[in-house]
């Protein structure tokens, strides 16, 4: 084609997009015109390559980098359970001094005996009684028999009836668990609100004794149901109680008991029931 | 051949488009690839040839954008043309030079696409006049150094071209 004709042609072409172009302006905003639809169905699928590209770019950065932190978190860990291990070490050295020690006064201490896992399979959070429901299976479980999860304490058996067992939870309004401060040794009583809120309290705690936020507290062994040393709850508030004698101490449970969906029970030899009645008047 | 070529140029610039906007959302204020390229299509010294590949370029460069079909289209075609008739004109060898050409021909573009922008658009969203002289040079000055790079590499290639060619027929004339 010579140059006359081409220029022509340009001519053409630069006034027909004048006109196309003044002729979007005075439309606005209307639909999409039969050009601009080819041209997205034009350079739509490059676009969408492009962007699945550095998509997939990107997703194998992420996976470097979840490497990398994996790596990272490998040390930490393998740090951490080096730590553990000497700490375990310093433990065990302590516990056989301390045998040593009960060994040379005689001093029995109460065997913490095997735990069971059983599964919960009702659990009633919401009535005014907080039980659980759990299946032991041919093996029964006893009354009082200690409840646990790998948190702390969970509570006892109520009732036995077959393969199920009836788990009074610590939060409920009955239930009571000599309590020991971990830091003071301060002994109390640890009572169920039966509240969602306040679910614990610890009770007949001295003003004089010193109780801070966040201690921790763990069962007593002298209630004749639970052994020594299983976690119940931390110090959530204290209210030096104004002219009373005790602290108001309010415990958050150690264990999340709304979750819990298997519990242990502890295979623990508990205080005969009779030793536990009130020596009557007549034989002292 | 040569309409594959310039297919695959245009297909090249699509893509560098797309990427580079991916990696850098404001590279289209900052560069524009369609332009370089029919630039260095109209420099060959074909008007036909630069007015469809100008239009082409600037239509597909419309589509991707958010403005009305048929502004950059005018622009480079318009641009395109003239780098073919001025490269009918005159002989440019370095690299320099069709980098002042592209730069030059990248402003002419700039000015055009601001004028048709004012007197067609019923609300143009354009820059205040200092901020869209310095966007403009700037564009312009990317997009010459890109042409140059573009320019310098293809004239490499082909020396090297030449010169596996020829060694290919001394061998073919010994045996």
């Amino acid at each position: 084609m010579d140059e006359r004709r081409t220029g022509y042609l340009l001519l053409l072409v630069l006034v027909s997009q004048l006109v196309f172009v003044a002729v979007q302006g005075a439309r606005g905003g209307g639909g999409p015109t039969y050009l601009e639809r080819l041209g997205l169905r034009l350079v739509g699928p490059p676009a969408r390559a492009v962007a699945s590209a550095a998509h997939g770019v990107a997703a194998g950065r992420q996976q470097l980098r979840l490497q990398r932190g994996l790596l990272e978190e490998n040390r930490r860990l393998r740090e951490q359970v080096e730590a553990l291990e000497l700490r375990l070490l310093r433990l065990e050295d302590m516990a056989g001094e301390m045998h040593r020690l009960g060994s040379a006064v005689r001093y029995a201490t109460p065997l913490l005996g095997q735990i069971r896992a059983v599964d919960v399979v009702y659990a009633d959070y919401t009535s005014w009684l907080r039980t659980l429901l759990v299946y032991t299976g041919r093996e029964p479980a006893a009354v009082n028999q200690p409840v646990l999860a790998p948190a702390g304490l969970v509570g006892r058996v109520v009732t036995v009836s077959g393969p199920y067992a009836k788990v009074q939870l610590i939060t409920d309004r009955a239930a009571s668990v000599g309590g020991m401060i971990t830091r003071n040794r301060r002994q109390g009583v640890v009572r169920g609100s039966g509240q969602e809120g306040a679910a614990l309290s610890l009770e007949y705690v001295p003003l004089s004794a010193d109780v801070r936020l966040g201690d921790q507290v763990l069962t007593a062994g002298i209630d004749g149901v639970y052994p020594r040393g299983i976690p119940v709850g931390t110090v959530a508030a204290v209210d030096a109680g104004g002219g009373q004698m005790f602290h108001r101490i309010r415990l958050a449970p150690a264990v999340d008991l709304g979750s819990l969906d298997q519990v242990y029970l502890l295979e623990h030899a508990a205080v005969p029931q009779e030793l536990l009645k009130p020596v009557p008047r007549s034989a002292r | 051949m040569r309409a594959a070529r310039l297919s695959a140029g245009l297909a090249l610039a699509l893509l560098v488009h797309l990427m580079g906007t991916r990696l850098f959302p404001s590279l289209p204020e900052r560069l524009d690839v369609f332009l370089v390229v029919a630039l260095l299509n109209g420099l060959e010294g074909s008007s036909l040839s630069a007015l469809l590949y100008g239009l082409a370029a600037g239509l597909i460069q419309d589509s991707l954008g958010n403005g009305p079909i048929g502004l950059h289209g005018f622009a480079d075609t318009v641009v395109a043309y003239g780098a073919a008739r001025l490269a009918q004109r005159l002989v440019i060898q370095r690299a320099a030079g069709v980098g002042s050409v592209v730069a030059f021909a990248a402003l002419v573009q700039q000015a055009i696409l601001t004028a048709m922008a004012f007197l067609l658009l019923p609300s143009p969203s354009l820059p205040a006049p200092p901020g869209i002289l310095v966007q403009a040079v700037a564009k312009a000055l990317a997009c010459g150094v890109l042409a140059m790079v573009i320019y310098a590499a293809e004239g490499r290639w082909r020396r090297l071209n030449e010169t596996r060619r020829r060694g290919r027929m001394g061998r073919l004339r010994l045996e």
